[in-house]
């Protein structure tokens, strides 16, 4: 392939249409796009799910597997045609003149090779390469991405490498041939915001230094603002704006942007609703029976306390082994102390977030509060009420905590209508008699602002904000007194997002529930939550009213924390 | 891995006490196998000695615990039938159904895999759905009608391939084999063929369901992008993804087979232990059948263990935890 | 947009396989068939004074003593092959139903009463079944076979012995994946009784991979069926399976007169042949693994 002049672009897309065969019809995921791009140039294409972004990506290297197709327009690589091109001179392009990085380092990797394996073969894709040069040019690639000792990792398997190095893997098998262009598809979505920072630094210098183009495809605008010079836009398959990413994050022209902007919490100052108030309804939920059920609360006893509780996960020894440790030629297997003696009091109507990276031991915490898991040792109390029945086989005691779950596609069950899911549990526990029960489904869908005629539908018909209203409504309607919320906005677009917080603070100071709110998103428990408690590594390592942590962080980690969070530029005034 | 293995063959021997157990009270509950050791017109004398020559007057627990003694010592007894000791006449007969096992089995393998990896791999061509059409029949088909209709066709009606017995055999390393004369292949073709059709079957399914998944991953996605050519992808990341579930299903149907020559044997009057042991069952040979049902037991066993390590070596998620 | 159940759409995607769908009508249409055996059929085949031996082992077409065209030929005993033919598949079809059904509801509560009980109960049950399913289910069913005896009760005996064990261990997978699910944790955690979490939350969402088991199952159990029936320790020859029609049929077959076992495999391999088509589109639909 020629060089080209370097004044022409390097990418030229015009018109760019896919589109996809499926039962409904035909769906245009991209629809006219149309777009250039500079050598060197990093440009982010932004857009919430089903945008068409990563199709977008996809269409460009000839990656689009049928039913969908390339249905129009152009792309012009350093001035040649890639629409139209044959399977295999398309495929000769892959990796050597354009490659791709994709979200989940974990799918992307095959498993049963080793990092070496996979490196030749990218390789050997382009040019034959014997065993030792191979062997010596995976080394040096993976030494250029920063991954330590290359020479052992060359070695490695996928497992053996946490979720950043594994994506360092697939960014070096990205650069191996040097490519002109780098897309990466939402490359630091499934990792920590930490690792997610570090890739980002690495990224910025690495295609610096090589004079790769880049293509920064992802939902969130601040990671997008911290790479690209330029971004686009996307909606429903169409670019709705492009620029310069400050003009565009700082003056945005079209109503979508601008909505895309005020979703985020972190524009917005703690505790007012986003959206202008989007995604609120106006029924308010049903009026609560008086508590006849409930225990009165122990005298002097906070109201909810979590007295130095720990979960552990231990990998049953097998027989054999059990038999060895109990004589003592074998240690026993370590424990995974998920959480380690913590302690934990929420007061009346307070809101908790609860932030930490992944495996920090927040969710496993949410669940011990929640009454899911039995903690190995401590207790659980409310209102000086045991949480859990101890013993064999433990039971939860009471009503008045309940859940809010994360993938509102696997907390709801599959084969049951909604209205019957919201229905059961008030029905088995006398909340509600059963002539009432239609009526009291109604009212709550209403309360969640959902049409109370969807009583009748099955999950799968609904989208994902919908869906975790759903599930908000379940979980009200047992009629809690404390709500734990675990990652409750994390699987959803910015702009449900924003509804789905809104709808939680509304319901929170309408029905004066307690909270405790899980997240890995530092902005959204900023927005939410009275007091922050930060974990790792299974224990809390600072906690205090929300201003304070944020503002003036004590421990090493929470400072590391904030400032691996990508900001976004400060909107004109 | 170490505690792995011991702890594989304590369990095995664990295994293999419990089988012993339950398959001499299961046997020894059939029939009466006086009837068959003598005549119905010999005097009482006579059975009163033959019951006690076999210890059949004995409690079942005395008799089981005898029975146990002999076996260690390699001893499972004589053939009420034969007349001769049982492990002596399944050995005899074991290479007969080795030989038509291994190659049904290698058959179906070497045929099956790469017709089921095209056919996952390019689900909607007209070969592919040929493939599949006839993997569903003999899914379904009885390998024993199947084998009547391989001998009504190529023996009966065009003659080409003899109906049954094991031909013309040579020795190799003592033992007599049919695969080594041209008469003894052409003896084999046909049982193994009706042996094969199951696992043919079944291997193509395996092959294509596991390809299908595969190549929907972004493990394949991925390679793709990093212009890694298709047949490479096949041969490196697809065949190795899906030889797990492979290597399992061919573990497990070789020890299955080795059962299932039962029909074949029967059909084609193949003198294996196959057909040994639906003879033992229907003239009630209990020392025959007690040993065969052990050699299963312990073949089994074994190819689980096998099957076990290979995991090993083909997974290396299992070999050692995160560096 | 409508209120559409999972059953429904379930169907509307079933609807999609022209293939599966005729399957689907032949196993109807062979259920019906063999229900309405002795109304159909133009001879009762278990009457001996229907039978005439000089019209045995006829080719089809043969105009019988009787006056009557044996379209498929007659027997060893002189019996009409379609008459007999459809008796076998009442019979067959009876036994792989009855056995699917026992072992179904064995192997089913097995399985998610150890998912559901966990720990030691949980380990041992499933070393049992894995112990189980370690043996070939033909050796399995030929030795107890052969320790009853013949007849219905003890074949069905053998059949469900023989194939417990796969939907014990299918139910066992599937509910310990539905166990873990964030919708059983909601449930557990409202809390709701145990019974109802079982019944109305995993019970429902564990069907998807048994139905297609069952399918798989009540092929492989007529399967069985037959190929005991053929080595003779299945049915005894007065209620004549399609099996053992075959078996029958068998020693005639060198000479020649291939009817009496081919007719009846070919109505044999149709029933399987169907039953596992509509579970092969089950099977695909129920898959996760291959939805984009």
């Amino acid at each position: 392939m020629s060089t080209g002049s370097a004044a022409a672009p390097l990418l030229e897309v015009r018109d760019l249409t896919t589109q996809f065969l499926t039962r409904a019809g035909v769906v245009k995921a991209v629809d006219g796009v149309s777009f250039c791009l500079r050598r060197g140039e990093v440009m982010g294409l932004v857009g919430e799910s089903g945008s068409g972004k990563s199709v977008t990506g996809f269409s460009i290297i000839g990656l689009i597997d049928p039913p969908g197709r390339v249905a129009g327009g152009s792309v012009k690589l350093e001035g040649h045609e890639l629409v139209g091109l044959s399977p295999d001179e398309l495929r000769k392009l892959r990796g050597r003149v354009v490659s791709m990085v994709f979200q989940d380092p974990l799918m992307t990797l095959n498993p049963v090779l080793t990092i070496g394996e996979q490196i030749r073969l990218a390789i050997e894709a382009h040019q034959p390469v014997s065993a030792a040069e191979a062997r010596q040019r995976a080394i040096a690639g993976l030494a250029q991405v920063r991954i330590p000792r290359p020479e052992a990792t060359v070695d490695f398997y996928p497992h053996q490498l946490s979720g950043g190095m594994r994506q360092r893997v697939a960014i070096a098998i990205a650069l191996l041939h040097r490519p002109r262009l780098i897309i990466c598809d939402e490359p630091t979505t499934a990792l920590d915001v930490s690792i997610q920072a570090e890739i980002l630094a690495e990224m910025k210098e690495l295609v610096a230094e090589l004079g790769t183009a880049l293509i920064w495809i992802s939902h969130d605008l601040a990671t997008v603002a911290s790479i690209a010079q330029h971004v686009a836009v996307m909606r429903l398959g169409k670019i709705v704006e492009a620029g310069p990413t400050l003009d565009v994050l700082t003056r945005p022209q079209h109503a979508y942007t601008r909505a895309l902007l005020d979703a985020l919490p972190s524009r917005a100052k703690p505790g007012e609703l986003l959206l202008r108030g989007g995604g609120v309804p106006d029924a308010a939920p049903p009026a609560r029976k008086p508590a006849a059920i409930a225990a009165a609360p122990v005298p002097g006893a906070p109201y909810f306390i979590a007295e130095r509780v720990s979960k552990r996960f231990e990998t049953r020894p097998s027989a054999l082994r059990g038999l060895g440790q109990k004589l003592g030629f074998v240690q026993p297997l370590p424990a995974v102390m998920a959480v380690d003696e913590v302690s934990l009091t929420v007061p009346r109507g307070e809101a908790l977030g609860l932030v930490g990276e992944s495996g920090s031991g927040k969710s496993t915490l949410g669940r011990m509060a929640a009454g899911i898991y039995a903690p190995s040792s401590g207790t659980v109390r409310f209102e000086g009420w045991p949480v859990m029945s101890e013993g064999q086989g433990p039971k939860k005691l009471t009503t008045r905590i309940q859940t809010i779950f994360q993938d509102p596609f696997a907390s709801l069950n599959p084969r049951m209508r909604i209205g019957a899911g919201i229905a059961e549990g008030p029905l088995a526990h006398g909340l509600v008699s059963k002539a009432d029960s239609a009526v009291y489904v109604r009212d709550w869908l209403a309360a969640v602002g959902l049409d109370p005629a969807f009583a009748d539908r099955y999950p799968h018909q609904f989208s994902g904000g919908q869906r975790q209203r759903v599930a908000i409504a379940r979980a009200l309607a047992m009629q809690p007194d404390l709500v734990v919320c675990d990652e409750p906005v994390a699987s959803l677009d910015v702009s449900i997002q924003a509804q789905i917080i809104n709808l939680l603070m509304r319901l929170r100071a309408e029905l004066g529930l307690t909270l405790i709110f899980i997240s890995h998103d530092l902005s959204v428990v900023r927005h939410l939550c009275d007091r922050v408690a930060v974990m790792y590594r299974g224990r809390i390592v600072e906690e205090g009213p929300a201003g304070q942590v944020y503002d003036n962080p004590q421990h090493d980690y929470t400072k590391r924390l904030l400032a691996a969070v990508p900001v976004l530029p400060e909107a004109a005034a | 891995m170490l505690t792995h293995v011991i702890e594989r063959i304590l369990q095995a021997l664990v295994v293999m006490l419990v089988m012993s157990a339950l398959v001499f009270v299961g046997v020894y509950a059939i029939g009466n196998p006086i009837d068959v050791l003598i005549g119905p017109d010999v005097s009482q004398d006579i059975r009163l000695d033959t019951i006690a020559r076999y210890g059949l007057d004995k409690p079942l627990w005395e008799q089981y615990f005898t029975f146990l003694g002999r076996v260690l010592h390699g001893d499972f007894g004589r053939s009420f039938v034969f007349g001769m000791p049982v492990l002596e006449l399944i050995l005899s007969r074991l290479p007969a159904t080795l030989e038509l096992t291994l190659a049904a089995v290698f058959g179906a393998a070497l045929i099956g895999i790469p017709a089921g990896i095209y056919a996952g791999y390019r689900p909607d061509s007209p070969l592919s759905k040929l493939i599949m059409a006839l993997s569903i029949l003999g899914f379904s088909v009885p390998t024993f009608w199947i084998g009547l209709v391989l001998i009504m066709t190529f023996a009966v009606e065009l003659q080409w391939l003899p109906a049954g017995g094991r031909g013309e055999t040579a020795a190799l390393f003592g033992v007599q084999w049919s695969f080594l004369t041209l008469n003894g292949l052409s003896h084999l073709f046909l049982p193994a063929l009706n042996l094969a059709f199951f696992k043919l079957a079944l291997m193509t399914r395996l092959a294509r369901a596991g390809t299908r998944e595969v190549m929907l991953t972004d493990t394949v996605k991925f390679a793709r992008a990093a212009g890694i050519s298709e047949g490479v992808i096949l041969r490196r990341h697809v065949l190795r993804l899906i030889s797990i579930p492979l290597v399992t299903v061919f573990g497990l149907e070789f020890a299955s087979t080795l059962a299932f020559a039962v029909v074949t044997e029967t059909i084609f009057s193949w003198p294996g232990i196959g057909k040994l042991i639906i003879d033992s069952i229907q003239s009630l040979d209990r020392p025959v059948m007690v040993a065969y049902l052990m050699l299963v037991a312990f073949v089994f066993i074994m190819i689980n263990f096998l099957v076990d390590l290979t995991y090993f070596a083909l997974d290396p998620r299992l070999r050692k935890g995160r560096a | 947009m409508r209120t559409e159940s999972p059953i429904a759409r379930f169907w509307s995607e079933f609807r999609e396989s022209r293939i599966a769908v005729a399957a689907l009508i032949v196993v109807v249409m062979m259920i019906g068939v063999a229900l309405l055996a002795p109304l159909i059929a133009p001879q009762n085949p278990y009457d001996l004074a229907n039978l005439v031996l000089s019209d045995a082992r006829r080719p089809p077409g043969y105009v019988g003593s009787s006056g009557y065209t044996h379209w498929l030929g007659t027997d060893a005993q002189g019996r009409d092959l379609l008459s007999a033919i459809l008796y076998g598949l009442r019979i067959s079809l009876q036994m792989g139903l009855v056995a699917g059904t026992f072992a179904f509801a064995i192997g089913v509560t097995l399985g998610i009463a150890a998912a559901y009980l966990g720990g030691r109960r949980e380990a041992f049950i499933m070393r049992v079944i894995d112990l189980q399913l370690a043996f070939p289910a033909i050796l399995l069913a030929l030795v107890i076979s052969a320790l009853l005896g013949q007849g219905k009760a003890q074949l069905i005996a053998a059949l469900v012995a023989a194939q417990y064990a796969y939907f014990a261990r299918t139910a066992h997978g599937a509910a310990s994946a539905e166990r873990g699910k964030d919708y059983v944790e909601a449930a557990l955690s409202t809390p709701l009784p145990a019974r109802q979490v079982i019944w109305r939350h995993i019970l429902p969402n564990c069907l998807p991979p048994l139905i297609v088991v069952a399918t798989v199952q009540v092929a492989n159990a007529i399967a069985l069926e037959a190929t005991l029936s053929f080595l003779g320790v299945g049915l005894p020859v007065t209620e004549p399976s399609l099996g053992s029609l075959i078996a029958n049929g068998f020693q005639y077959m060198l000479s020649g007169r291939y009817w009496i076992s081919i007719y009846p495999g070919l109505a044999l391999i149709l029933l399987i042949v169907a039953i596992n088509l509509v579970g092969d589109q089950i099977r695909d639909q129920v898959n996760p693994r291959l939805k984009r």
